[in-house]
């Protein structure tokens, strides 16, 4: 049993890779409960520690203390399986992206397709949280967030087949190697690879239901979306999951568009990897407090109108462009 | 470029990002500064001799919207300090939980008895905790935070101009509308 | 999509409209819809089959202003019929109104239109001077234009963070514009604060004239900070009226049909952003009004965005309006009577009915007072009857939701700026 032995090597990486997301997921809601508040002239926490630092901690202190309920015309199987599924599934997610060379719980040949696959598998829980509640809200924000996420799984698929053509491989440590030396696909080819980026990281929000496409939780319209009538914990694994999307959406976005561990001149590691994938989250926050949300029906319209023409010009542009050049 | 007009939410979070920040911390940090008119709570005041300056009149307790204040009156008595006759309050009771702050308990009070103060009553856990009794509110005068209003000080604010002296006794008075007293009577 | 410019004095109005009239009011054509789908059709008739989906919308609700209850029968998330239910926020503010006297009233109608409380007293009081035939100082007069004008700007600043907040939801960009609204409301509040001594229900205005003089200092405190609101309002253009989001989700959402408005007797902001031309503070000027020149901003596209750009122009309308009063405050008395000083200091000794109306920040609020004849009871109105816009707006929505998306329905609802303190009373 040695650490060469790939089962002990995906465990250990594997626990490694995925309590750190935890953490940072976690870490990042402070920060952006900080980042909000000084956005809207308030100090954010302030309490809870030094800086408010141990406010995560509180916060998940907090929703495992709360009374758990369950409504008596609730599908009890369905509701209680679903909080755990939707973790599950993105938490899975995590096994095939490289954090650095090497730093992968299992390297799969199609791991951008194993990526997608299961972010879109995360629509299932969704639903069935949604059905299961036997709640008006619910069942309309289980609507609206099958019919998003299949309806985005599109444009997210053929921009995402802009870096395999162009490092022609599935495997994403391939592709991420074919970017090293600075030849990030988000600037080259230049003008089309950022497109192609800009789409995904749009796709990606829709995906994990994020503002300015959060459709499914709209809590001005549908009181939660399909949160409605979960407390606890299960609330908090729901809020957990689309954190957790949106960190490997930061993740996906930082190695198949900006080279993933590749910094300037030889300095390649997970530093670069960890400063991109965060740079790009941080720009998730950013959005999330500046935009409001659109409505279904354009959501819909600008996903099949605009987003699915531009993804398949690019694959079309990238095929061209990997024949030509 | 109409879209890129689109991108003006994230200056303008961004600008709010640097500003600073304008809330308070949590109470026990730090005190709001109130205005000097600012009236949140109540407190009984003694005046200048030294005694209980409420008389009892239950004016306050007439005009009370919402009829929380209860005056019993302790009848005239001759004053230990000064040995004129004024009337005494047995007890007062103040129910803030259903006070509207209107302030004109405090514009009725012919003794500036009662007063405002700028700071606010401490919640409690059950109602009883709000209700001000007498010695409450005479421990409140002891918290020096009474508003610059006093029934005298409101009156004179509002005093209406004074009606034209009149030149000559002209034998035809004219009526004058609503400048005339209205209040006063009962 | 241009930049539409909106500055005082200098509002927009489409060259191109065609224009006819209604009832006497010029109103826009194109505005005009020749035939509403009735809103009381009957659903049975529909839904033989059961397929429809009846949502109660509220009253616990985040987007419905409080406690309005909005049954929405639902075709997939296509509103087929609405009706809305009032009376949850119901306190009988006017059955209060006859037990109490002239002078205890005013504290109480504060809680009507519980965004605006400056403007309720100053209706219900000049209801009650018009009654007993009581004269208002010019000072007084001015304090009480002053204070209506800020409040005008709190009240809309509210509604521009509450309808961020029906199209943003509160953890989003609707929660960042709330929250820059409210920043800014703060400090108009605390001007309310230095005046009166109450942040929000002041009980300042008082049968007659007012209870609370200007402050040392107020007059500048006032005009510095409605500069900076002037500033601000520069920034939400930018977060909200320039953001392709919030076009998508305003225009052609919601068109009101004049006629059906006037019909309906809207009246505010809601009216003049279908393109009629109504204000009581330049038609009827009471207050001050009559010394100062109002702009009515209008606008003819009848749509959730009219009506923001209305409201926006509103604001920047009362801020010049304030600093220009605030300027030359006269001196003199704050009050015609004797100070109040019991319960029965206002009488009216006559039976006699009077109605008057201030265009408050939603609208038309009028008080029709009946006095008392009775020796005994003269002190105290034998009927007030509140017209509160607000109540009005909502009866719109019976013919603005049908055929619209859900969420739609809480945007058109909020950009009517129901408060349903004033809707039930």
């Amino acid at each position: 049993m040695s650490f060469e032995n790939p089962w002990v090597h995906g465990l250990v990486l594997g626990l490694i890779i995925a309590n750190v997301s935890l953490g940072v997921t976690g870490y990042s809601i402070w920060f952006e409960r900080k980042f909000a508040g000084r956005m809207q002239s308030r100090p954010g926490p302030t309490v809870v520690g030094p800086w408010g630092l141990l406010q995560p901690i509180a916060d998940v202190l907090k929703l495992m203390q709360k009374e758990d309920i369950i409504p008596a015309s609730a599908d009890k199987g369905l509701y209680n399986l679903a909080p755990p599924l939707t973790v599950f599934f993105v938490l899975s997610t995590l096994a095939v992206i490289p954090v650095a060379p090497g730093w992968i719980v299992a390297d799969l040949h199609i791991g951008i397709l194993f990526a997608l696959a299961l972010g879109s598998l995360g629509v299932f829980p969704v639903w069935m949280a949604g059905w299961a509640s036997n709640n008006k809200y619910a069942l309309l924000g289980g609507m609206r967030s099958a019919a998003q996420s299949i309806s985005y799984e599109i444009p997210l698929l053929l921009s995402a087949t802009v870096p395999i053509i162009l490092a022609d491989s599935f495997r994403i440590s391939d592709i991420v190697e074919a970017q090293l030396g600075g030849h990030w696909f988000a600037f080259w080819p230049p003008g089309p690879g950022m497109a192609a980026f800009v789409l995904f990281f749009l796709c990606s929000l829709a995906e994990s239901n994020r503002i300015p496409f959060d459709i499914p939780e709209a809590e001005s319209e549908l009181v939660s979306g399909v949160s409605t009538e979960y407390s606890g914990m299960k609330f908090g694994l729901f809020q957990l999951a689309e954190y957790l999307h949106t960190f490997i959406i930061s993740l996906t976005a930082a190695a198949l568009f900006f080279g993933g561990w590749d910094g300037p001149g030889d300095n390649d590691g997970f530093v670069w990897m960890a400063i991109k994938t965060l740079t790009i989250f941080v720009g998730i926050f950013w959005i999330r407090w500046s935009y409001m949300r659109y409505r279904s029906d354009q959501l819909m319209a600008i996903c099949w109108k605009f987003f699915l023409p531009l993804g398949l010009a690019l694959v079309m542009f990238s095929a061209l462009w990997v024949h030509w050049a | 470029m109409s879209w890129l007009a689109s991108f003006d939410n994230l200056a303008v979070n961004m600008l709010n990002l640097f500003r600073p920040t304008n809330t308070e911390k949590l109470p026990w940090i730090e005190k709001r500064e109130h205005s000097s008119r600012y009236r949140a709570s109540f407190a009984l005041v003694h005046n200048e001799h030294g005694e209980e300056a409420c008389i009892g009149c239950k004016m306050c307790e007439k005009i009370c919207p919402s009829e929380i204040i209860t005056v019993v009156p302790g009848g005239r008595k001759e004053s230990p300090v000064t040995g004129k006759k004024r009337g005494y309050c047995d007890d007062f009771i103040l129910d803030l939980n259903a006070c509207i702050i209107c302030e004109l308990c405090v514009q009725v009070c012919p003794e500036d008895a009662i007063l405002m103060l700028n700071v606010q009553e401490a919640p409690g856990y059950n109602r009883e905790d709000l209700v001000l009794t007498m010695d409450k509110l005479y421990e409140n005068e002891k918290l020096d935070a009474t508003t610059w209003g006093t029934g005298t000080k409101l009156v004179d604010m509002q005093k209406p101009a004074p009606p034209p002296p009149k030149p000559e006794p002209e034998p035809v008075a004219a009526p004058s509308p609503a400048q005339e007293t209205d209040g006063g009577t009962t | 999509m241009n930049k539409i410019e909106s500055t005082p004095g200098n509002f927009i109005l489409n060259e191109d409209v065609q224009w006819t009239t209604v009832g006497g009011v010029k109103v826009p054509v194109e505005l005009i819809t020749p035939a509403w789908p009735d809103p009381f059709l009957d659903v049975e008739d529909y839904d033989p089959d059961g397929d429809l989906m009846v949502l109660n919308m509220g009253p616990q609700h985040p987007s419905t202003h409080g406690v309005l209850r909005v049954k929405l029968v639902l075709d997939g998330e296509v509103c087929i019929k609405c009706v809305p239910y009032l009376g949850y926020l119901h306190r009988g503010v006017e059955k209060l109104c006859e037990k109490l006297s002239y002078v205890q009233i005013t504290p109480i109608v504060d809680k009507n239109d519980y965004v605006s409380p400056m403007t309720n007293e100053l209706a219900i009081n000049m209801a009650f001077e018009a009654l007993i035939g009581a004269e208002v100082p010019r000072r007084a007069r001015y304090i009480r234009t002053i204070c209506a004008e800020i409040q005008r700007v709190g009240s809309h600043l509210l509604w521009l963070g509450t309808f961020g907040l029906d199209m943003g939801g509160a953890i989003g960009g609707g929660g960042s514009i709330f929250m820059h609204t409210f920043r800014e409301r703060e400090l108009l509040l605390d001007l309310f604060e230095d005046l009166t001594g109450c942040r929000f229900h002041y009980n300042t205005h008082t049968v007659g004239g007012n209870r609370h003089d200007i402050p040392a200092g107020w007059a500048d405190k006032a005009t510095q900070v409605l500069r900076v609101i002037g500033t601000r309002l520069v920034e939400y253009e930018d977060f909200v009226r320039d953001n392709h989001v919030f076009r998508a989700r305003t225009v052609g959402v919601g068109i009101i049909d004049p006629q059906l408005a006037i019909e309906l007797g809207i009246s505010g902001p809601v009216l003049r952003a279908s393109g009629v031309d109504v204000d009581l503070r330049r038609d009827q000027p009471y207050a001050a009004y009559d010394e100062i020149d109002v702009a009515v901003p209008t606008e003819t596209g009848g749509d959730c965005f009219a009506r923001y750009l209305v409201r926006v122009a509103e604001m920047r309308e009362s801020i010049r309006i304030a600093t220009e009063l605030l300027t030359g405050v006269p001196e003199g008395p704050i009050c015609s009577l004797k100070p109040v000083k019991l319960p029965g200091a206002v009488k009216a000794k006559h039976g006699r009915g009077v109605y008057t109306a201030i265009e408050s920040p939603r609208g038309e609020l009028g008080t029709f007072v009946v006095g008392n004849p009775e020796r005994r009871q003269s002190a105290i109105p034998y009927r007030c009857k509140i017209r509160s816009p607000s109540m009005h707006a909502l009866q719109l929505l019976p013919y603005l939701c049908p055929g619209n998306n859900i969420s739609d329905i809480i945007v058109t609802l909020g950009s009517l700026d129901p408060i349903m303190g004033e809707v039930d009373r």
